[in-house]
């Protein structure tokens, strides 16, 4: 199925068209559940709320008035559905404790080998809730700053100082700076 | 032109962006079905709104139809009491009544058919 992404949406909504719905699950897939997966840093859990997440994409589609990038408008969504999820699972919570212990015992002890930077898992887990959002929105998704503050709600020059500050974090615990030139 | 604009946003990105671009890259996800599951339970949720109505319409139709019979009955039992004069009457006010009842049946029938439909 071709055409883009608003004239599939207009497709869904005029006509409850889920064929063309599910062309747009097809090309954006792969994203928002990369972005769920990093966020979570649980496979199967991230899963779970990326389904949830298109479900309620589809439920309010026609609130979707065309003046972002589509994918931008399903990583709101996404992150919405992860916040609901969170103050209502447990799982999660068990899941980002684990997460961040072993950021305590592993990462911040870590004499920085090289290769330790591409543990992203590890990286994420020094980075609070929200500034691991916002990283993954602009360095996995390629949000720019307006997009991801429409995302999640806050100012533009929020979402720099989150980035500035989750950088710092990143870069006075891992060693990064060997890696610019190799 | 926008080749140009992307080149002054590639150059104001520093070294550490980029290192942090690869660093998050992560390789795309097979969809494997995963749409096409989503596909089936958003049909699935279609279904189940369009059902919605008529069910509750047949279901309260079930329960309401004991209290219904009984209230016919009352009523005939009712009317039986009430003098055969007193009955002819109000058809011989309103000749058109028979034909208002059934039209008014017949828009109700009509507007939950076009709820259904819809």
């Amino acid at each position: 199925m071709d055409g883009d992404d608003q004239y599939l949406v207009a497709r869904a909504v005029s006509a409850q068209d889920t064929a063309a719905f599910g062309e747009l699950i097809r090309r954006h897939q792969s994203q928002i559940r990369n972005f769920l997966r990093k966020l979570t840093g649980d496979i199967s859990f991230a899963d779970d709320l990326a389904q949830d997440c298109f479900l309620h994409a589809w439920n309010k589609l026609q609130t979707f008035t065309g003046r972002g990038s589509f994918v931008g408008w399903l990583l709101k969504i996404a992150y919405t559905t992860f916040l609901q999820s969170k103050r209502k699972s447990k799982r999660y919570s068990e899941v980002l404790d684990s997460a961040g212990h072993a950021a305590v015992i592993e990462g911040r002890s870590y004499t920085n080998p090289k290769d330790e930077v591409h543990d992203l898992g590890k990286m994420l887990a020094v980075l609070t809730e929200e500034e691991r959002a916002i990283m993954v929105m602009s360095y996995a998704c390629g949000l720019s700053h307006r997009e991801i503050g429409e995302a999640t709600g806050q100012p533009v020059g929020t979402i720099k100082s989150m980035i500035y500050r989750g950088k710092e974090k990143i870069r006075t615990n891992f060693d990064i700076e060997d890696h610019k030139h190799g | 032109m926008t080749s140009k604009i992307i080149n002054m946003v590639d150059r104001a990105k520093d070294a550490e962006d980029r290192l942090l671009e690869s660093i998050f890259a992560a390789e795309p996800i097979a969809d494997d079905g995963f749409s096409n599951r989503i596909v089936r339970r958003i049909r699935r949720q279609i279904w189940i709104r369009r059902l919605a109505l008529p069910t509750a319409m047949l279901v309260g139709g079930v329960i309401a139809i004991k209290p219904a019979l009984h209230l016919v009955t009352a009523g005939s039992r009712l009317l039986s009491a009430v003098p055969p004069e007193l009955l002819t009457t109000p058809a011989g006010w309103v000749p058109q009544l028979p034909v208002m009842l059934l039209g008014g049946a017949l828009l109700v029938i009509g507007m939950l058919g076009t709820r259904m439909i819809d």
